[in-house]
């Protein structure tokens, strides 16, 4: 019977729960899924992270290669991300080149490095002119089931704790790079940020991290990403009901308490991982 | 990439840096030709995905997932004859679209993501070795999508995707006639060239000659080879074959015992 009416009504369905201040599969208005993470499983990849928030899964690799700066900021490396919705991760994505939500995805990745400043990009540079480090960071969905900003950023985040740079240096004579892999140096991870995702329901009701049923029926997202210093970093809203001041300020204060979570949990993964 | 206005613009190019550092000519070890990296499998993973699948053999890790059926695209193809044992003519038949992707970070260099020509031979090289295993005539115009994506390259890729593909089938539930299994093969360079069975990265990139078998283990009916390299005597390529059907074979019951257990959480899981 639950059934039937889900499938009809699907929205109406929905306020039942929300009146009661829980969701579907049980969870309070404003509680996560379980946050799970797996670093360093990808041995190719000079650094690699998979989490999965709820059912939504998501991976990111990162390679690092030498080019030369850009020339109008020559002491500057480049950070390269590019987040990929393939048709396994749900069935709405189609195989071919990044469709909408992908690109708006990789754009806001690229936002969140530029403004957080968790690398500076002056720490990548190797040779100022001549050589830098690119670091590409391939965040791929495996399976979609919604707050895929939330995944993506948190993996991006962990991948690059788990980078290792091995030891360039540039000799003198040739004006070649010499590199030795056996020394290897992590990142200088400067902020730590962490991104909340909500779901705007009715034009009122604010839920925290939206299944892909809810993400469907909402009637507009939002998205926070704070560093460790309760400092901003960024927001997304892409359109969607309009949300008054005091609800934005509520968001950024659960903002700043899962960002405490999250920080809590890669500590513990980077501290088991270190101590192997 | 210049022309990609898609995706956030990187550098021109870029060199890998192993290109600059001192030389690591490792070779391979010697070891068991015949011996088979332990697998691990696992059926029913992704919650979006009809039926999936996770195969993880040494370094190789792939992950496969099944949509559909659903209404097929394009223009209804041509009536052609009806396929042997009265099966349903062609232009009734299902299509399997498959797909193979590798990640950019799944080998030693990185690939930018439009894959180009090895990606399409290895998603063809997929169809053709899937499509004896399925009953396409019970799915009339309609298409089932496979979707495999490497995600570390550690040597017999494409024999990894063969299976987890034919895992994924089964685990939507797609009718078959039997299991894929696929295997590969490597022939080590000129003093001695003997067949490898299961090769590494390593053993991959030295090889002289490289050969992938599908086999279909219960009718024992090959489904799919494919092999290229540096010639040589025919006997080499037919003792390669053989050895690849029995990697195949042994292999299978760890499949078997994969499938049980994703029915039983599945079962598990179901409310009744």
């Amino acid at each position: 019977m639950a059934a039937g009416f889900k499938t009809v009504e699907p929205l109406e369905y929905y306020r039942r729960f929300l009146k009661e201040n829980c969701r579907p599969d049980g969870r309070e208005l404003g509680e996560f899924r379980t946050t799970t993470v797996n670093i360093g499983s990808i041995s190719t990849a000079d650094g690699s992270a998979l989490v999965k928030l709820g059912n939504t899964t998501v991976i990111c690799g990162i390679k690092a290669e030498f080019a030369a700066p850009p020339t109008d900021t020559p002491d500057k490396g480049y950070v390269v991300p590019n987040v990929d919705l393939p048709p396994l991760c749900s069935s709405r994505f189609r195989s071919g080149p990044p469709g909408e939500e992908a690109q708006v995805a990789s754009q806001f990745i690229a936002d969140v490095i530029e403004n957080s400043q968790i690398i500076q990009k002056e720490d990548l540079c190797i040779s100022p002119g001549k050589l830098s480090w690119v670091l590409y960071c391939d965040i791929i969905c495996l399976d979609y089931d919604g707050n895929i900003l939330d995944a993506c950023t948190f993996a991006l985040l962990a991948a690059l704790k788990n980078v290792q740079l091995p030891e360039v240096t540039i000799n003198e004579e040739t004006g070649l790079a010499e590199v030795n892999l056996k020394k290897k140096s992590y990142l200088n991870i400067r902020t730590h940020p962490v991104a909340t995702s909500f779901a705007v329901f009715d034009d009122t009701l604010l839920i925290v991290d939206p299944t892909g049923e809810e993400e469907h029926l909402a009637t507009g997202t939002l998205t926070v990403v704070m560093d460790e210093e309760g400092k901003l970093c960024c927001l997304h809203k892409p359109g969607g009901s309009g949300l008054t001041g005091a609800k934005l300020q509520d968001c950024m204060s659960r903002a700043v308490t899962r960002h405490k979570e999250v920080k809590k949990l890669m500590d513990e993964v980077i501290k088991s991982m270190k101590s192997k | 990439m210049p022309g990609d206005h898609r995706r956030i613009r990187g550098p021109e190019e870029s060199q890998p840096p192993q290109l600059y550092a001192a030389d690591e000519d490792e070779a391979p070890a010697a070891r068991d030709p015949t011996r088979l990296r332990p697998v691990y499998a696992r059926a029913g993973l992704l919650s979006q995905a009809k039926g999936s699948a996770y195969l993880e053999a040494g370094g190789t890790k792939v992950l496969c997932a099944v949509s559909g059926p659903r209404q097929a695209e394009g223009s209804e193809r041509g009536s052609g004859p009806a396929g042997a044992g009265g099966e349903a003519p062609a232009a009734l038949r299902g299509r399997l679209l498959c797909d193979f992707r590798r990640a950019p970070f799944a080998g030693r260099r990185r690939r930018a993501p439009p894959g180009g020509g090895e990606e399409r031979e290895l998603a063809l090289a997929l169809q053709e070795a899937l499509e004896p295993a399925v009953r396409l005539g019970r799915y009339p115009r309609a298409q089932l999508e496979v979707s495999a994506l490497l995600l570390e390259d550690g040597g017999s890729a494409l024999a990894a995707a063969l299976t987890a593909a034919a895992l994924a089938l089964a685990d939507a539930g797609v009718e078959m006639y039997d299991l894929v299994v696929g295997c590969g093969l490597s022939r080590t360079p000129e003093p001695a060239p003997t067949w490898l069975l299961d090769p590494t990265r390593l053993e991959e990139e030295h090889a002289a000659a490289g050969l992938t078998v599908a086999l279909m283990p219960v009718l024992n009916q090959v489904a799919g080879l494919l092999g290229s390299g540096e010639g040589g005597p025919t006997e080499s390529w037919a003792e390669a074959v053989r050895l690849g059907l029995e990697g195949c074979q042994r292999l299978y019951p760890v499949l078997q015992q994969c499938l049980v257990r994703a029915a039983r959480r599945r079962g598990a899981a179901a409310p009744s």
